[in-house]
């Protein structure tokens, strides 16, 4: 995908230079690159193969093992493997359970279909093959879900390990005091939002800040820091300028003049005497 | 034959952006009254149900229908889900999918 191409194929151990951002310090160890990441089914379905035999990647991040939470379609035993049709409401892919021949036949065997029925919730732990451009799931593991409640903590976290990849960690690195509120804000979406549109910023005179900082949530990391940056410095409605932020956030200006186009975007924050300085839009 | 296609989640409020598409409600069962149900979903639906339908009032339940021009709902298929549904973690989830929607539904 997108970001694929930037990871560059040519270092050695033919693993990817990207995975090891993620905090793992073996090189070319195939074994240090395992990950098992939750995902929707439309997530699969959308990343397309660069080349044959290229690794998953989802959001710039490569992804070995996968996990998935959707209801069953159809169930089609075969001599190999059963062959579950999953979808989960984004999307709906196969899944093939090989039948272990070993094990003995009354367990496996086509016939009870570990009694897995149509329309039942189930998790999935597997890889992403394809075959002939057909993408399917091979399965390490099939469990009936008891608890309905896990199907939605699925999409949740799902889409958690979507925003951690695009957005950053909540709360990580510069974000000064305000990053623990970055955490929070996605919570507060996830819950709060039930009731109405916090997250569309219900920028009612009295909820200024709280709505500025729902919108806030959904801009890059970058944005965030320069946004929080402006926020504490004493620029008041003079605004700061684009050279005092790159020092203080020791962002590119590059970066910065990315970061405002968001933010300008969003409504946060305002021009003032010039392009290249800004202040807070407040309520 | 990937299944490019999607049910996306909903609730009540959501009902008049969908009238013709195939949803799926997540919601409680406040009445039943033979073939036709009401559905609390952050507000209340009526749905009307298949044959196969077993839903019991007061039980969780998972609608997969279209969105009928009175924003009623044809149900195509039907979960009984029990007790112990937390319905607010499903409504914060109608909100999470609305707002990531590239990771949920394919728009068309």
């Amino acid at each position: 995908m997108a970001g694929y191409g930037g990871y560059g194929g040519g270092d050695g151990g033919g693993f990817m230079s990207g995975s090891q951002q993620g905090g793992s310090q073996a090189g070319g160890s195939k074994y240090a690159d395992e990950s098992l990441r939750p995902v929707t089914i439309k997530q699969l379905l959308d990343w397309e193969e660069t080349f044959p035999g290229a690794e998953l990647a989802i959001d710039g991040h490569p992804v070995t093992q996968v996990t998935i939470v959707g209801q069953v379609r159809s169930v089609k035993p075969q001599p190999t493997n059963i062959t579950y049709r999953i979808d989960d409401g984004t999307g709906a892919i196969d899944v093939k359970k090989w039948v272990d021949s070993e094990a003995q036949g009354g367990e496996d065997g086509g016939s009870g279909a570990g009694a897995i029925a149509p329309d039942a919730f189930v998790r999935v732990w597997g890889r992403l093959k394809i075959l002939g451009g057909k993408k399917h799931i091979s399965a390490n593991f099939i469990r009936q879900i008891e608890d309905f409640n896990e199907v939605n903590y699925h999409l949740l976290e799902a889409t958690y390990v979507h925003l951690f990849f695009t957005k950053g960690a909540p709360g990580s690195g510069g974000a000064k005091q305000e990053g623990g509120g970055g955490d929070n804000m996605f919570v507060d979406q996830g819950y709060g939002a039930g009731g109405g549109d916090v997250a569309m910023g219900g920028a009612g005179p009295g909820g200024g800040n709280s709505a500025m900082q729902a919108r806030l949530a959904t801009c890059s990391r970058n944005a965030q820091i320069m946004c929080n940056f402006i926020n504490n410095s004493p620029g008041g409605t003079e605004g700061v300028n684009l050279h005092v932020i790159a020092q203080g956030t020791r962002m590119s200006v590059r970066d910065i003049t990315n970061a405002a186009d968001e933010l300008l975007g969003q409504g946060i924050i305002y021009t003032t005497q010039d392009d290249e300085t800004w202040a807070i839009l407040d309520y | 034959m990937d299944n490019k296609s999607s049910t996306p989640r909903i609730t009540c409020a959501y009902l008049s952006q969908y009238v013709g598409k195939l949803v799926t409600v997540v919601g409680k069962v406040v009445q039943l009254r033979g073939e036709e149900a009401t559905i609390d979903a952050d507000g209340t639906i009526h749905a009307f149900l298949n044959r196969e339908a077993h839903l019991s009032a007061n039980n969780g339940v998972q609608l997969i229908g279209k969105v009928n021009p009175d924003l009623s709902i044809k149900v195509l298929s039907s979960v009984d889900l029990g007790q112990g549904v937390d319905y607010n973690l499903a409504n914060a989830v109608v909100e999470v999918t609305h707002r990531y929607k590239p990771l949920f539904v394919y728009e068309n």
